[in-house]
């Protein structure tokens, strides 16, 4: 089982990598991109390990490929120099020469079960039959974890805020742009047009705006997703996604677009309609 | 009547729509404050902390952070060379580990257990009640929330099961006697630290590595200063990892705090392409109402500069108004920001991600200045252009 | 500044031609005509016979296409916008169809505008606005805006406001046009006494009562000027 380890690099001459003697006896090990492009290391290499940072009892290895970290947000902006071995590989390069045998200990097993649906009965039966594991699903586990509730939060807060911005200078615009048909609304008034009949004209066209912005909003989102994603990945050297449009996302947002959009024309209308049509007619 | 004079009384002339764009500008504006607050906030706050501590210098075993790299192997003997230094004012050894207090419930309080060596210097806390830990003796501090949870205060006597690597361990429960209450300066909010001697800790650990650490805290003499002291220390001891605090920081912004500033750089930009493109409507919409008067008062004789003043003005005004509205409104948003940021897990009590920096205020007021010329760009260019007979003849066919 | 024969205006031979995506359109054609001190001229012709154009020449707000422009001896053509701006500031003054006055500021606010713009002092600007108001009839009227003046009353605070820095060319177009009989003849009767009183006029009209009561009238037909009269 691959199991990643992180080797903090002690001092300068923890690793480096040696000529090549094609040495297929040696264990291999996988190194991430960005410690492959620091370390100007390649596929074949061998390389040496040592876990103490006095550099004593090195190991070498045979460098078998070259991977992309999975993108890891709590780790933005470090570089990841990353070395997976096997599991004995590992252990037997960090067990304390002086511990009995036996003594292995990892931090996570990955489990793939074969129905993915089982994962809360089978998380439930690994906690009640070994105590002190704590077994978790991992699909919701990243949301469970603080950070990321925090965060949540915190976009939603500023979503409020700029949907609050939003919505009074839409205010201000339908205010405008239906004052600016005073004088047509106002002849429509004074020939006998009811006030429901010219709500209903004015109501349609602020749906129709509103559904035609909406998607137009979309669209500018999703470019702009695009652009956002390609910076950040280019800024963090990461395959990390920043932004994502899913479908729900997009109708959450249509949902409140189009509703503000169309109760501000209905707004800014009524106030209009409510005046004398003389008045309104009259430049 | 000059150029603002004229602007104030066509906004005045349409007070709902010149009030809601105040308010539009003040929302993104109290936005955009916000954002400004944020990208070095937290920066700003952990500088801070870091300086509050007394201790401007950190020696750690590698460029992990303290607690998450090796131990420093002899750390009371190279913590007692580095008090000797000429440059250094004084310096402690502190070790991290876990431990459970075996009180406030059957299975106990989990909390941080520190360790602290070193003479004449004073510890990384404040006593709030109680005394301070007596060297050599098997006394602890608690925090307000393990006092609180567990019951404990000064004088009380406790058993603690301390767990001191990743490896998993059974050690036996250690009995210590709670001296005083005090406060840690990087205590999350719902935090729960003890700290003792760096002996008694390596005692709780089973008696052994009892002269290693984390990390070593060194305070520099204030006519050396931290810079001298880092080199100092660095030559002594050159197998150590010396950070000043603004190495410290600099470390901080590169790494986990970085997302915080380009998510507020993100932000911002966002928040001022926003505000630009709907002033540039809302002016623009207004003059287009307003082509007639305009083009009427260029054939009166106001000059092409002087009808573009008076747009650049309600710019100006609007921008102007909302963005004074924006700084109380941006306040009390940022205190709610705070809040919510605050519960990320780990972070310090004492930390803040919005902090107040004149130069913040000074940015945005240059942010939105620029906004307001931005803005404007776009409906003065339709003034400066504007056809006078044939708008006279349009409004007139119109 | 140079002055040629006292005349106010010289147009030599000036046309206006736009041009348009179908093609040019010429909206004046060859014209010449001298006003002078005390004119009171009429403009008359059809539907889009170039009359308005013509005053808008005229009165230095569309620079001929070709001809030659003269305004007290200075060359129209040759001049700044700047400079263009200050003389229909200081020596011009409109009248238009639809008042276009600011509705936002009262009618004292109004007529105040351009002597502010044109920098008389606050103490002389007042006592002039005052004078102006009553010489058209509406100082009760000083602190009312636009909206609720009638259109007579409008008019004549766009007279006033026309008025303001003392011009000695006044330009009207169709200043009876939005208005009922009965007002446009009380504003007809002011135009009279502001020409009497010794500023040059010319007014673009339909209105065949409104041309009778100048001592010029000019016909135009085609972008051109047809013929020119004397009034009965």
């Amino acid at each position: 089982m691959w199991v990643r380890c992180v080797l903090v690099l002690i001092g300068a001459a923890l690793i480096w990598s040696t000529p090549v003697h094609a040495d297929d006896t040696l264990p291999s090990v996988l190194i991430s991109r960005q410690l492959s492009e620091g370390e100007h290391l390649s596929v074949g290499d061998v390389i040496r390990l040592s876990a103490s940072d006095d550099g004593s009892s090195v190991q070498q290895f045979r460098i078998a490929g070259v991977y992309e970290p999975t993108p890891d947000p709590a780790r933005l902006g470090a570089v990841i120099r990353e070395v997976q071995l096997h599991l004995p590989d590992l252990l037997s390069l960090t067990r304390d020469p002086s511990a009995p045998s036996g003594s292995e200990y990892v931090q996570t097993i990955n489990v793939a079960l074969v129905d993915p649906a089982d994962a809360d009965a089978f998380s439930r039966e690994v906690r009640a039959r070994m105590p002190g594991i704590d077994a978790q699903p991992a699909t919701g586990a990243a949301e469970s974890t603080g950070p990321f509730i925090v965060l949540r939060r915190f976009h939603l807060a500023i979503a409020i805020v700029t949907i609050v911005a939003s919505t009074v200078f839409l205010l201000a615009l339908t205010i405008m742009l239906v004052d600016e048909r005073r004088a047509a609304v106002g002849v429509l008034r004074l020939i006998g047009l009811p006030i429901r009949r010219i709500l209903l004209q004015l109501l349609i066209e602020g749906v129709l705006i509103a559904v035609v912005g909406s998607m137009f909003g979309l669209v500018l989102s999703l470019l702009s997703e695009g652009i956002i994603n390609r910076f950040f990945q280019w800024r963090y050297d990461t395959a990390l996604v920043f932004v994502r449009i899913t479908p729900q996302v997009a109708a959450i947002c249509v949902a409140i677009a189009i509703p503000l959009g169309v109760s501000a024309t209905v707004v800014a209308s009524w106030a209009l309609l409510r005046r004398n049509g003389l008045r309104l007619a009259r430049r | 009547m000059n150029a603002m004079g004229f602007a104030w009384r066509s906004l005045v002339r349409q007070p709902a729509r010149a009030s809601l764009g105040v308010l539009g500008v003040a929302a993104v504006g109290a936005l955009l404050f916000d954002m400004l607050l944020l990208s070095q906030g937290l920066v700003i706050s952990m500088r801070g902390l870091l300086e509050r501590t007394g201790f401007d210098l950190r020696a750690t075993a590698t460029d992990a952070l303290p607690g998450q790299g090796p131990l420093i192997p002899n750390a009371v003997e190279r913590t007692q060379a580095i008090s000797q230094l000429p440059s250094v004012r004084s310096a402690i050894a502190l070790r991290f580990a876990n431990a459970v207090v075996l009180a406030g419930g059957p299975l106990g309080v989990y909390t941080t257990f520190q360790g602290v060596a070193g003479s004449g210097a004073a510890y990384p806390w404040t006593i709030l009640r109680g005394r301070d830990i007596t060297p050599g003796r098997p006394e602890i501090v608690i925090n307000e929330n393990t006092s609180t949870r567990t019951q404990l205060a000064p004088g009380s006597r406790v058993m603690l099961r301390a767990s001191c690597t990743h490896q998993e361990q059974a050690l036996p429960p250690v009995p210590f006697i709670v001296s005083g209450v005090a406060q840690f300066p990087f205590d999350s909010p719902n935090g729960t630290t003890i700290a003792t001697s760096l002996q008694m800790l390596a005692t709780a650990c089973g008696g052994n590595e009892s002269n290693e650490a984390d990390v070593i805290m060194v305070a520099s003499q204030e006519s050396a200063g931290p810079s001298a002291a880092v080199s100092d220390v660095a030559k002594l001891l050159p197998d150590l990892y010396v950070l000043s605090n603004a190495e410290a920081v600099n470390r901080f912004e590169r790494g986990g705090f970085t997302y915080f500033r380009q998510i507020s750089t993100v932000l911002t930009a966002v928040t001022l392409s926003f505000a630009v493109l709907l002033i540039t409507v809302l002016l623009t919409v207004s003059i287009n109402q307003r082509l007639g008067e305009i083009a009427a008062l260029r054939a009166l004789g106001f000059s092409r500069w002087r009808v573009v003043a008076d747009v650049f003005c309600e710019s100006v005004l609007i921008v102007g108004g909302g963005g004074l509205l924006s700084l109380p409104v941006g306040a009390l948003l940022a205190v709610g920001l705070d809040r919510i940021l605050k519960r990320i897990p780990g972070i310090p009590a004492d930390v803040h991600f919005f902090v107040f920096e004149p130069s913040a205020l000074e940015v945005h007021l240059l942010l939105l200045s620029a906004t307001a010329v931005v803005a404007a760009l776009y409906p003065i260019r339709i003034v400066a252009k504007l056809p006078i007979a044939a708008t006279l003849r349009d409004e007139v066919v119109g | 500044m140079t002055n040629t024969n006292g005349h106010i205006v010289e147009a030599s031979h000036i046309s206006r031609i736009f041009p348009m995506p179908a093609g040019p359109v010429t909206a004046v054609a060859d014209v010449t005509l001298k006003i002078l001190p005390g004119d009171h001229i009429a403009i008359r012709g059809p539907s889009g016979c170039g009359k308005s154009t013509l005053l808008h020449m005229l009165g230095c707000v569309e620079p001929p296409s070709g001809g030659t422009l003269l305004f007290r001896g200075d060359d129209v053509t040759k001049l700044s916008d700047r400079q263009r701006s200050l003389l229909r500031l200081r020596q011009i003054g409109f009248v238009f169809q639809r008042f276009f006055l600011l509705p936002m500021l009262t009618a004292a606010e109004n007529v105040e505008l351009p002597q502010s713009e044109a920098n008389v002092p606050k103490s002389e600007r007042r006592q002039r606005t005052q004078e102006l108001l009553e010489y058209v009839g509406l100082a009760a009227r000083a602190a009312h805006r636009p909206s609720e003046l009638s259109g007579g009353e409008m008019q004549r605070v766009a007279i006033a406001r026309a008025l303001a820095n003392k011009p000695g060319l006044l330009l009207a177009d169709e200043p009876t046009g939005e208005l009922d009989r009965a007002t446009g003849e009380q504003i007809a009767s002011l135009l009279d006494r502001v020409n009497a009183d010794g500023t040059a006029l010319v007014i673009v009209t339909h209105d065949p009562a409104l041309a009778e009561r100048s001592t010029r009238i000019l016909s135009m037909r085609d972008g051109r000027i047809e013929s020119e009269s004397a009034s009965a």
